[in-house]
């Protein structure tokens, strides 16, 4: 076995067997699980509590009992009992709400009385009711036949989207825009997630060989450079196997949990994606985890002993977190000019730029070049960190960042 | 098989760590390379192993550069102690020997006999961490050799180990000499460097202050250890004529000589031709050449 091989093996496999991989892959997957079991573990806690009693009193000569449809958090009751009587009920909290109902001026006015505040969500679904009411009691008035009433109702506008870009044209459906941003969305929080444990690793693990002076016995025996590219290979390995154990959990969940509606539904997005969108976001999400190994291995190559890590990593996680609330913020709108901007820094287009590709009318042009970046700053970083590692990884200061950096700089050269 | 190093210069902007180092170890010797804290010992340790570049100057291994070398004939022991904490005493064993070209089945009777040489036995299974500092140690030194360098270099093997493990160690050093390695040591105590050197370099702030044989050293300072078991009080003994130092040492009194001839009217002065308990003229001992050459304040090797 090679020297590169030997190590990357025995990084990968302490690495591998280490309670805080295990326990990270495990509390990935049971992330995962609580969003795929969301609804059974939400009703595991709520199941049992009976819907919230909402008193509809309805002052207006319109009929609006087929608007008001009980659930399972709501039953709404259609009360035509004194007001007194029923503001005692919610006083005594054997009802939840009041929603009187009156004309005002020809338009409907709701009033809300409670004694406990209503949650959020059935505050929300009552104010969309009473909105749709509105609507309904408007075109009440009007005396309009039932059937323009429907239409009116039922009116709907059809968008078609007309792209006069010719570099753009051919533009992406909603559908495909809507699959794009979830799997951008996902791809985002993949590199981020990965980023904040494997940056951290491989700098911690290049620390603690050169804190615990086992590196002056390793490179003794291997070159700085074999032993630099077999912590980043190493690390890499330990990555894809967090991925491909996720992914495989995430795949026996879908096919085998609720009859396949998730595997359904995962067809679904993929089906909308296209296989140039699915290339940029495996390129982009490896390429990026890849720089950030770069990165990590050299900050670990600075540091005299572990404890020194979280100092060196607070700029590259800080890069990381502004990188991951850009691509958030993109959720809303994929096409600010923030967003713009960080799909081309290459420490955070990893991020952004697939949710560019998959949600935007991107040109073709725009993501080769974003990752024609990319790829120019890790050689730069590989060619950059693997000269100043073989300086810097028997160097020990003390002192800040910049001071260790000034360090290396005189001792070595 | 020669390590040589040739006008070795090593210097970092404005200070020079090692200044002209010329020295040559020949096949099979121990060589002591002994100096203060901040001599250059560390500093031409990492230049020999192409852990550091040199400056100026050539360091080469049988003719070869040592940068153009197999890394696998060398074998280091930093003088700070580093070894994989979470890692098992014989895995580590394992590691460092695969790591140095040899396959398993050559490393298992190697790795059993140096554990039953360094008596840890019933350690071989423990994660280093659990280990004491001293068997710590002897497992990153059985690490250092266990692929059977051509050339070793002990950076203070002998710190932090008691007297017992220190004969181990001597013992291990010397099988390893008769089998061919040569050895490059530093160590913080004389006698050991004085029991195991065959040659040594004296350092003094990347300086080599004297280069060459033990005794050649001593010979240079002649015998200019004079003990005495006397009567004579120790200012009248520093008012003799060649008397440089006086200074008692439990039951007898140890008189530093400018010159050797100086004994003979010292003997007669203090013997008038009278028995005299003790007199006894000897070479320095190489703590005491030591101290006289770097000034030395801190003893260390």
């Amino acid at each position: 076995m090679s020297k590169f091989n030997l190590l990357m093996k025995q990084l990968y496999m302490s690495k591998l067997k280490s309670k805080s991989f295990i326990l990270m892959t495990l509390i990935y997957v049971a992330g995962m699980s609580v969003a795929i079991f969301w609804s059974d573990i939400k009703e595991l806690f709520t199941g049992n509590d009976e819907a919230q009693q909402i008193a509809i009193v309805n002052e207006t000569s319109a009929d609006l009992s087929g608007i008001f449809i009980s659930n399972a958090d709501m039953a709404f009751i259609q009360d035509e009992t004194n007001l007194q009587v029923l503001e005692q009920k919610v006083k005594d909290e054997e009802i939840a709400a009041i929603v009187e109902i009156s004309d005002k001026d020809g338009q409907l006015h709701a009033e809300i009385s409670t004694f406990t505040p209503l949650k959020l969500n059935d505050q929300s679904t009552i104010s969309s009711l009473l909105q749709y009411a509105g609507q309904h009691y408007a075109v009440q008035q009007l005396s309009l036949s039932p059937e323009q009433a429907a239409q009116i109702m039922a009116a709907n506008t059809t968008i078609t989207n007309k792209n006069l870009n010719e570099e753009t044209s051919g533009g992406k459906s909603e559908e495909e825009k809507q699959s794009g941003l979830w799997v951008s969305y996902a791809v985002g929080i993949l590199i981020y997630f990965f980023i904040s444990t494997f940056l951290s690793m491989i700098t911690t693990e290049i620390a603690s060989e050169k804190g615990s002076r086992a590196m002056e016995m390793l490179l003794v025996s291997v070159k700085p450079a074999t032993h630099f590219k077999a912590k980043i290979a190493g690390v890499l390995l330990l990555a894809f196997t967090q991925m491909a154990i996720i992914a495989g959990v995430f795949l026996l969940y879908a096919k085998f949990v609720k009859g396949g509606v998730i595997w359904d539904m995962a067809g679904d997005i993929v089906k909308e994606l296209s296989v140039s969108y699915v290339l940029y976001a495996i390129l982009f999400l490896l390429l990026t985890i890849i720089l950030y190994l770069i990165v990590g291995a050299l900050f670990g190559s600075l540091v005299s002993k572990v404890e020194e890590a979280g100092q060196v990593l607070m700029p590259a996680m800080m890069i990381t977190l502004i990188g991951f609330y850009v691509m958030l913020s993109g959720i809303g709108n994929p096409d600010t000019i923030v967003i713009k901007i960080f799909s081309y820094i290459p420490f955070t287009s990893g991020m952004v730029m697939p949710m560019r590709i998959g949600a935007t009318d991107i040109g073709v042009m725009q993501p080769l070049f974003s990752l024609g970046i990319l790829v120019l700053t890790i050689i730069v970083a590989y060619l950059f960190s693997l000269s100043f590692y073989k300086r810097s990884v028997l160097t020990y200061s003390t002192g800040g960042v910049i001071q260790k950096i000034k360090t290396v700089l005189k001792v070595t050269t | 098989m020669t390590l040589q190093l040739q006008h070795v210069t090593k210097k970092y902007k404005d200070f020079t760590a090692v200044d002209n180092l010329n020295f040559t170890i020949e096949k099979g010797e121990i060589f002591g390379l002994i100096g203060q804290n901040g001599a250059g010992k560390t500093t031409t340790f990492r230049m020999i192993l192409d852990l550091q570049e040199t400056t100026s100057g050539t360091i080469s291994w049988n003719g070869q550069p040592v940068n153009s070398i197999n890394r696998d004939v060398l074998g280091y022991l930093p003088e700070e102690r580093g070894i994989f904490p979470t890692m098992k005493v014989e895995e580590q064993l394992y590691f460092f020997g695969e790591l140095r070209g040899m396959n398993k089945a050559e490393l298992k009777k190697d790795i059993d006999f140096w554990i039953s040489r360094f008596e840890l036995e019933e350690k071989r299974k423990d994660k280093a961490e659990t280990l004491s500092k001293g068997n710590q140690q002897k497992v990153q030194l059985i690490a250092s050799f266990i692929h059977k360098p051509q050339f070793l270099i002990l950076d203070e093997p002998f710190s932090g180990l008691d007297p017992v493990n220190k004969d181990l160690l001597k013992d291990a050093i010397l099988l390893l000499k008769d089998q061919g390695t040569t050895i490059l040591f530093s160590s913080h105590q004389m006698d050991n460097v004085e029991e195991l050197c065959d040659h040594l370099c004296l350092l003094k702030r990347g300086v080599s202050l004297f280069t060459g044989s033990l005794l050649d050293l001593k010979k240079q300072y002649g015998k200019t250890k004079l003990s005495v078991r006397t009567n004579w009080s120790t200012t009248q003994l520093l008012a003799l004529e060649g008397v440089k130092d006086v200074r008692v040492e439990k039951e007898q009194t140890v008189l530093t000589l400018e010159e050797e001839h100086f004994a003979q009217s010292i003997f007669d002065e203090l013997s008038n031709g009278k028995y005299i308990e003790k007199f006894s003229l000897d070479y320095l001992t190489l703590d005491e050449i030591f101290k006289d050459k770097v000034g030395g304040n801190v003893v260390e090797v």
